[in-house]
């Protein structure tokens, strides 16, 4: 379950259209790797509770979700800052 | 020679809050004999499964741009219905409501209801009102042809959300810029008596005035360029927290690209019996509205975006990663240990 890799490096690369930055995502091995800006990054699958490793030089950071790691990809690429906003979606039903 | 049918034209960009509005004015008794003709501009019409009409009501439905492909469509809906009302096949609706879609330039729509015969026959346009969203209606003047159009063509201007935007002089002056003739009115969720919006004004008063403009500005519609709709469906019911997430990566990170979303979307939480309608506007993510029921027998989960440079595959790719995360997550959470 889970994201494989060739969908990661699909979503990245839409992501990368998102915040208007140039580059390339490939597959490598278990993993995909980014390249724009003027920087390389590996994502890597890692264990549960885990879900990522985000390596680029001279530091590793882990992720357990995909919208953790769409912030830390767009960070190392200095594409912007987004608007982060907390939602709540409650199920209770007239909440 | 018998009474002319009056139609009144609701505009505005994405997310203005006219379904709010015409919401609100069916609800009034004395508005719910109208013949409404909402056109959307998606694939998976929504707009008027958003607007709840009441039996007295009749709904036509025209999706698609009705400033570009369906402009005769707009014609022939107007005479289908005139011909099925004087056969007494629907009920005799004293009046037609338009809605257009948030990207329709109006020009065209008043081109077809003001200079075509056989329309103007047996309709008389009434008003024109543009919703303009007070929160965010200055930088879709900026960045949109059509909402320009869309106030420049009004007879009657309402500024929505008035409560969301602390000071709106601004974006007045500049509504007055462009539409001097035009009174300006706010309102909050559509409360504004109907009469306002769609008695008779200037239009009618001076429609040679309108059709020369019309005949200058020329009937080819104007639009912003890579506007895209995008369109989920989802058979099985969503998570709670995997639309949460979704919802906020997708302001986080496309939020001035995301013109309008909306949907009815089941909640695996709540069971498949009372949708949630969702809206979000760029950034702006609105509260939940939970309906009673689903208003037709389609119970998919189907979410409209529309967005200026995304992706097309983006938001679905996005949302389905968020699903079989949450889900994973889920099982492991429950799993015995």
């Amino acid at each position: 379950m889970g994201m494989t890799t060739p969908e990661l490096r699909d979503l990245l690369a839409d992501s990368l259209a998102v915040w208007g930055v140039a580059g390339r995502i490939t597959v490598s091995g278990a993993g995909v790797v980014v390249a724009a800006a003027g920087h390389e990054l590996r994502i890597l699958p890692a264990e549960r509770p885990l879900r990522w490793w985000l390596e680029r030089p001279g530091q590793r950071r882990p992720y357990p979700g995909t919208v953790g790691l769409l912030r830390g990809v767009r960070n190392a690429l200095g594409a912007g800052d987004g608007q982060p906003v907390r939602l709540r979606v409650s199920s209770a039903a007239g909440a | 020679m018998t009474a002319r049918i009056p139609v009144g034209v609701l505009t505005g960009f994405l997310g203005a809050g006219k379904t709010t509005l015409l919401r609100r004015v069916l609800r009034d008794p004395a508005w719910a004999d109208s013949a409404v003709i909402i056109n959307e501009y998606g694939e998976v019409p929504l707009d008027h499964e958003l607007v709840a009409a009441g039996d007295e009501t009749f709904l036509s439905l025209a999706t698609g741009c009705l400033c570009c492909v369906m402009r005769s469509d707009l014609t022939e809906t107007l005479l289908a219905l005139h011909r099925r009302r004087a056969a007494g096949e629907i009920p005799p609706y004293a009046r037609v409501l338009i809605e257009t879609s948030g990207l329709a330039d109006p020009a065209p729509i008043l081109h077809a209801l003001m200079l075509e015969d056989v329309v103007t026959a047996t309709h008389a346009l009434h008003a024109v009102a543009t919703l303009v969203d007070a929160q965010h209606g200055m930088a879709a003047l900026d960045r949109h042809p059509e909402a320009q159009r869309q106030v420049l063509l009004a007879d009657r201007l309402l500024l929505t959300k008035p409560d969301l935007a602390p000071d709106t002089a601004a974006l007045e002056a500049r509504l007055h810029a462009l539409n001097p003739a035009a009174p300006i009115r706010a309102a909050v969720q559509g409360a504004v008596p109907p009469d306002w919006v769609f008695a008779p004004g200037q239009h009618a008063a001076d429609p040679a005035a309108l059709a020369a403009w019309l005949e200058q500005a020329g009937s080819a519609a104007r639009h912003s360029d890579g506007v895209a709709t995008m369109v989920i469906e989802r058979e099985a019911s969503i998570p709670a927290m995997a639309l949460t997430l979704w919802m906020q990566a997708l302001a986080e990170h496309a939020g001035p690209k995301l013109l309008r979303l909306k949907g009815l979307v089941a909640l695996t939480e709540t069971g498949a019996d009372r949708p949630a309608a969702i809206h979000a506007i760029q950034h702006v993510v609105h509260p939940l509205e939970w309906l009673e029921t689903w208003p037709s027998a389609d119970r998919r989960s189907r979410i409209v975006l529309i967005g200026q440079g995304i992706p097309r595959h983006w938001p679905a790719r996005l949302l389905a990663a968020l699903e079989a995360e949450v889900v994973e997550e889920s099982e492991r959470l429950s799993a015995p240990r």
